[in-house]
């Protein structure tokens, strides 16, 4: 999922999450959509501080998150579960609203994917 | 006439014996002398020989010793006498040409034993980075916390065994490898945590927003993971190792605080004098277990012109270290996550839906914001910037292209184009190279509707 040049980062994950590779709770799935609930970062992580401001202007996705972070999946979400537990972000399950898709939109997906395949 | 012939005999008689006896005495003379010249010359010769022995069983087994690097003085002459003579100045020759041959040799020796060492430490690498990457491609795929938690392990257990390969290779005069792009201080110092054994206990404190020149980057985290790791090594496994930046006038100090040990007057001057990496490091003087640390900061700090010093005592009674990085070594880089927000294309849901007829020229500006995937990206959407953007869409359709029909363009279509053109191209790569910066909405344009 993370770019080639990623791969050599210079962070290496176990220095972000602290070790840990469990989650605090097992509440995201890709799709789970995080807000920020609070603007203060202090005393927060460098990672921890881009997702607070990722996620300040709406709601993300957690592979969204992940892809910005640059980090793997089941890391970002070691992070999210941190900053739940800290109260710094709220989530929301991503299949709240599923606004009807427009033929149209499913036109141009199914276009697209013809063209990709 | 027989009275002149007694007086004759007697005369010679006396003669005779006067002869006699100077002869006698003159012999005794002479064997005095050669007597004495004979105890001169053996004692001589004895001092020679002892001098010899003194050469054989002291002066060329000390010569010898100093050469295989134990601090041994090689003694002069038994006797300060010969110097002055050939004998003498014949046995320093002797000594002087004993040590050249041996320094040579054992510099052809250090010299084919570094070599070796170097490309075994480059196999193991490459080797090392290898499995990084396909550590970071497993993370990346496996989702199982489990599985996850095995990784980091063997992740961080491979960044300390490629630091140690690359601080061998080091040593032995090779490049740390590994180009990296500028990086922030305070990814630098994680990076370094990264790579040592106690990686939890080290605490970075402060936040400034400089970086490290790219080419410094590899350098500075090794040297500070070998600073680090002796801090964590030498103190209690229950106390923090501190890191804070400290600004300077000319540049940054990164101060690392341990609580454990301080070091003895000794060994900080024998700190001191690797740390300074003025003299070239004999792999073969490192001690049992080889203490490689300061001896590769000291290469690396002068090689790249940072400056490292460990000789304060730290407010916890252990060791502070201080890396000194002048200006020249830092420089700033955007935050990325900023870049993320700044440069995204906010495409109205409506326009997204207009099919577009792509204008030939556009791949060349669209091919950065293609996905992975090839699918439109999702993004939020910052009204703030959709006004901005809507404003300059001319010059993105100024230059030779052959007329995108300004009318028929959505309003969100050629705009981010636009605004990158006008952001300049510095900001327009920052952009490409963040990789997730940009966004394609029309990536599929480009099917017949």
């Amino acid at each position: 999922m993370s770019p080639p040049r990623h791969d050599r980062a210079l962070v290496r994950p176990h220095v972000v999450t602290g070790g840990r590779a469990h989650p605090t709770r097992n509440i995201f799935d890709l799709v789970t959509l995080v807000i920020a609930s609070r603007t203060q970062v202090a005393g927060l992580s460098p990672e921890k501080r881009k997702v607070m401001e990722l996620c300040q202007g709406g709601a993300l996705s957690v592979a969204e998150v992940a892809a910005h972070l640059a980090l793997p999946v089941s890391v970002t979400k070691v992070l999210l579960s941190d900053l739940v537990d800290s109260g710094h972000i709220v989530t929301r399950a991503s299949a709240a609203e599923p606004a009807e898709p427009s033929d149209h939109l499913l036109r141009e997906v199914l276009d697209g994917l013809r063209a990709r395949l | 006439m027989e009275q002149q012939l007694l007086v004759a005999a007697v005369c010679c008689l006396a003669v005779v014996t006067f002869v006699v006896v100077a002869m006698l005495v003159r012999q005794r003379q002479t064997t005095k002398r050669l007597r004495n010249r004979i105890g001169l010359l053996e004692s001589g010769v004895g001092v020679r020989e002892n001098e010899i022995a003194h050469l054989v069983t002291a002066r060329l087994p000390a010569l010898v010793q100093s050469l295989n690097g134990r601090p041994v003085d090689v003694p002069g002459p038994l006797n300060p006498r010969l110097r002055d003579v050939p004998y003498g100045r014949h046995l320093d020759k002797v000594i002087e040409m004993f040590s050249e041959a041996g320094g040579r040799a054992k510099a052809r020796a250090d010299e084919s034993a570094k070599a070796t060492l170097k490309a075994m430490m480059r196999g193991v690498q490459s080797l090392a980075n290898e499995q990084q990457l396909a550590i970071s491609r497993m993370q990346a795929q496996h989702d199982d916390p489990d599985v996850l938690e095995g990784l980091l392990k063997i992740d961080h257990m491979n960044a300390q065994l490629g630091r140690r390969a690359q601080v061998s290779a080091v040593l032995c005069g090779s490049w740390p490898g590994l180009q990296r792009s500028a990086s922030p201080l305070t990814d630098v110092v994680r990076g370094a945590t990264s790579r040592i054994r106690d990686y939890l206990r080290v605490q970075v404190h402060s936040q400034v927003s400089d970086a490290v020149v790219s080419r410094a980057v590899e350098p500075v985290v090794l040297a500070l993971a070998e600073l680090l790791d002796n801090a964590a090594r030498h103190s209690q496994p229950n106390t923090p190792v501190e890191v804070n930046f400290q600004p300077a006038h000319n540049g940054m100090a990164i101060v690392i605080d341990d609580a454990g040990v301080a070091m003895t007057t000794e060994e900080l001057k024998r700190a001191e004098r690797l740390l300074a990496g003025q003299e070239t490091v004999d792999i073969n003087r490192l001690g049992d277990p080889p203490q490689v640390g300061f001896a590769v900061i000291g290469v690396l700090a002068a090689r790249y012109g940072f400056h490292v010093s460990v000789d304060t005592r730290s407010p916890y009674g252990g060791v502070r270290a201080v890396v000194f990085l002048p200006t020249g070594l830092l420089t700033r880089i955007e935050d990325r996550p900023k870049a993320a927000v700044a440069a995204p294309a906010p495409a109205p849901a409506p326009a997204r839906r207009e099919p577009v007829p792509e204008p030939s020229g556009a791949p060349v500006e669209q091919q950065p914001s293609l996905t992975a995937g090839g699918l439109p990206r999702r993004r939020r959407v910052s009204t703030a910037d959709h006004n901005t953007n809507a404003a300059p869409p001319a010059p993105a359709a100024a230059p030779g292209r052959p007329a995108p029909q300004p009318g028929s363009v959505p309003p969100g279509e050629p705009v981010r184009p636009a605004r990158q053109t006008a952001a300049g191209l510095g900001a327009w790569q920052r952009g490409t190279r963040s990789g997730r910066a940009t966004v394609s909405h029309d990536s599929e344009g480009k099917s017949p509707e």
